[in-house]
């Protein structure tokens, strides 16, 4: 290209290899790379699993923070489609949604938590948490998996924390993931809307 | 006085005059009264004394003769004689009463009164003797007896009368003496009163003629004095404002008015003789000047002639050229006629290119499509990795209620959420690729709509171009033409320099007129100055 013509057979050559590529269906780094990967992951040390000494969570983002709840609360995680709001609830009520035929309440936590809210999108998942009294739904922005805590390495929630969220807290783990308590969610009576439209 | 001053002199002389008039009727009339008054006295003299007089002694005349008739009677006999002087006696008796009558009359009033009514007295006592004694006597002719009367008592009587007539003229003599010497006293009064008067209408008359001359010759004098210095050139004389109304004030405005008129024109004069002498200098200059340029005009004459042959020689070269110019301008349009083909080749092949290009632009396009195509399909892979992350919690949250069994069934479930995380990475990956792909297209979109601009501006640009050796070649032609023409024009110009050479000579015969004609213009405002300097010396002789 410096002397102003085009080189076309070098283009050529390079077309005709990267179709190739596409026949042979994958890149050849690509192939190594994952392989590399799976490589680590089965080198890595069995953690102790012992199960009183372990909680298994599942680990959320919230307002771009992680979040937790214990996986013997939750019933399933279930994407969003689309949703009924309920006039006469108060804000952080979402609405119902349609679970396979069920009807199931929603709430927006970060509403409850008085926290900085950007607006539901298609990309939000709901967690159906439950207990044998109480079954409802909480609005979250991402799921990012399921981990296995132990209890050992659980540290209090720092004092910096106040307010209604603070009441909520299980413990945090490696410092950044907050593990709500469930059980507390569900128990509460805050969270029972009992009003009659007159 | 000043209605006077204010009359006109017409007035003033009649007035003046008038006044003389009235003092000359006043000595006419004292005069006449004078006159009258002497002739009352003559008259009266002569009527009461000289005519008392002369009546006296007629009336002692026609006594005398009655007296005679009486005795001339004595001395007749014949009787118609005696009665003829008896009539006649009669008759002087008549008239002897008539005129003592008046006698009577006049003397009434005077101091003789009593001795003429006493000498009356005795007249009637004669008479009446005379009348009833004397005549019947004489004519019964006893006329000693009549003599005797008259001789005794008639002459007795006579002679009385006679010493009255004697007193009364001497009486009366007297009085006519005194009356003669009254007349010579009113005369002389009358005289004195004449002196007296005519000294006074002289003296007034003096002082009238004394005043009016001063009053009308006076400021005429004055004024004429004044002419005088305007005469002589002194036009700054002050006359002095006159308030007064008659001729003579009039004049003496009219004067002064004449005089700032005459100041006025002369500083009018004055500053024209200025404006002429400057103009008269700006002449000379202007025709010193004039001489000089047709001095200059004669050698640019002759320089101009030279030049007229050079260019002579020039036009028969400038001809030869034109002939070379147009044979080159006939080679010249044959290879305008080749460039215009050429461009005609030029625009076939760039419209050629042109379609070539439209031909990769839409494969380009196409290529974009179908890479939209893909990203959708990414779309929807991304969808499947997320409900199959969303499976594997799903999965993992199941298996950790199942206990120890479902121990193994958590290990699957992570490897499948670990697949769905490898798949998402991927996914993007594509995603990223398929951009960099659609920013590549978009780049050769727009390198080859700017290809298709520039082979439309190569096309036009061609075009002008085939326009541009259109015109020229037509210029070309024209220019052609043109040198033809230039040659033709050569020739005419040839001919026009020798007219032209002819002509230089006329304009040099005319410049050396026109030098003459300005000295002439020289001399003519020099004149000029002279006369303006000699209109200055007469106008500076006038003292403004």
């Amino acid at each position: 290209m410096s002397d102003g013509k085009i080189e076309w057979n070098t283009i050529r050559e390079r077309l005709e290899a990267i179709s190739a590529a596409l026949e042979k269906g994958q890149s050849p780094g690509d192939k190594e790379r994952i392989l590399k990967a799976r490589a680590e992951v089965l080198a890595r040390e069995p953690e102790d699993t012992k199960e009183k000494d372990s909680l298994e969570i599942v680990e959320f983002l919230l307002a771009n923070e992680y979040y937790g709840f214990e996986s013997r609360y939750i019933r399933e995680v279930y994407p969003i489609k689309d949703y009924t709001s309920l006039p006469g609830t108060p804000s952080f009520v979402l609405g119902l949604i349609n679970v396979r035929g069920q009807i199931m309440s929603v709430i927006n936590i970060k509403k409850f938590f008085d926290m900085p809210d950007k607006g539901i999108s298609d990309l939000n998942k709901v967690i159906i948490i439950h207990d044998d009294m109480m079954e409802f739904g909480i609005l979250a922005d991402e799921i990012l998996g399921v981990r296995t805590v132990m209890k050992a390495s659980l540290r209090p929630a720092p004092t910096t924390f106040s307010g209604v969220l603070a009441e909520y807290i299980l413990g945090v783990r490696d410092g950044h993931t907050i593990i709500l308590d469930a059980q507390k969610l569900l128990r509460d009576k805050k969270v029972v809307v009992c009003e009659e439209v007159i | 006085m000043k209605w006077f001053t204010d009359l006109s002199t017409r007035s003033k002389l009649f007035v003046s005059f008038g006044v003389m008039i009235i003092f000359f009727a006043v000595v006419v009339a004292a005069s006449y009264s004078s006159l009258m008054e002497v002739r009352m006295l003559q008259k009266k003299m002569y009527e009461e004394e000289f005519m008392n007089m002369a009546d006296l002694k007629d009336v002692r005349f026609y006594q005398d003769r009655i007296r005679l008739i009486s005795m001339t009677m004595l001395a007749v006999k014949d009787k118609q004689r005696l009665e003829s002087l008896r009539d006649s006696g009669e008759e002087v008796t008549k008239r002897d009463d008539e005129l003592m009558s008046g006698l009577l009359d006049r003397g009434k009033a005077s101091k003789n009164s009593a001795a003429l009514k006493e000498f009356d007295e005795l007249r009637k006592l004669f008479r009446a003797t005379r009348d009833k004694q004397v005549m019947p006597l004489i004519f019964a002719g006893k006329t000693e007896e009549a003599r005797k009367v008259i001789s005794g008592i008639q002459a007795e009587r006579n002679d009385k009368m006679n010493v009255i007539i004697d007193k009364l003229v001497t009486v009366s003599e007297e009085a006519a003496r005194a009356a003669v010497a009254e007349s010579v006293q009113a005369i002389k009064n009358f005289v004195s009163v004449l002196f007296i008067i005519g000294l006074a209408v002289f003296v007034l008359s003096f002082i009238l003629v004394r005043y009016l001359s001063g009053i009308i010759a006076g400021p005429l004098k004055e004024v004429s004095a004044l002419a005088e210095k305007i005469a002589d050139g002194d036009l700054s004389v002050a006359i002095p404002v006159s308030e007064r109304r008659d001729e003579v004030g009039t004049l003496i405005r009219t004067f002064t008015k004449m005089a700032g008129n005459m100041r006025q024109v002369n500083g009018e004069i004055h500053e024209s003789v200025s404006t002429l002498a400057s103009s008269t200098s700006e002449i000379l200059s202007a025709t010193t000047q004039v001489a000089t340029g047709m001095a200059e005009t004669a050698t640019s004459v002759s320089e101009t002639t030279a030049t007229v042959e050079e260019v002579k020689q020039t036009v028969q070269l400038s001809a030869g050229k034109a002939r070379v110019v147009s044979e080159g301008a006939q080679n010249a349009v044959l290879v305008a006629r080749q460039g215009n083909d050429a461009v005609a080749r030029t625009v076939d092949g760039i419209s050629h290119i042109r379609e070539l290009m439209e031909a990769v632009a839409g494969n380009i396009m196409n290529l974009s499509g179908q890479t939209q195509a893909v990203g959708e399909i990414i779309t929807s892979v991304s969808d499947l990795t997320q409900q199959s992350n969303l499976l594997a919690v799903n999965a993992a949250v199941e298996a950790s209620k199942a206990g120890e069994h479902g121990k193994g069934f958590t290990v699957v479930a992570q490897e499948i959420r670990s697949l769905a995380d490898q798949s998402k990475q991927a996914t993007e990956q594509v995603r990223s690729i398929l951009g960099d792909i659609q920013k590549a297209t978009a780049s050769a979109v727009l390198a080859a709509e700017q290809v298709s601009r520039a082979v439309d501006e190569g096309v036009k640009q061609a075009g002008e171009a085939g326009e541009s050796i259109r015109r020229l070649s037509e210029n070309v032609a024209e220019a052609a033409q043109s040198v033809t023409q230039i040659a033709v024009s050569s020739q005419q110009q040839f001919a026009g320099m020798d007219q032209i050479a002819m002509a230089m000579e006329n304009i040099k015969l005319a410049a050396q007129q026109n030098v003459s004609a300005t000295r002439e213009t020289e001399k003519a405002a020099h004149d000029l100055n002279e006369l303006g300097q000699k209109l200055k010396e007469i106008v500076a002789r006038y003292k403004v």
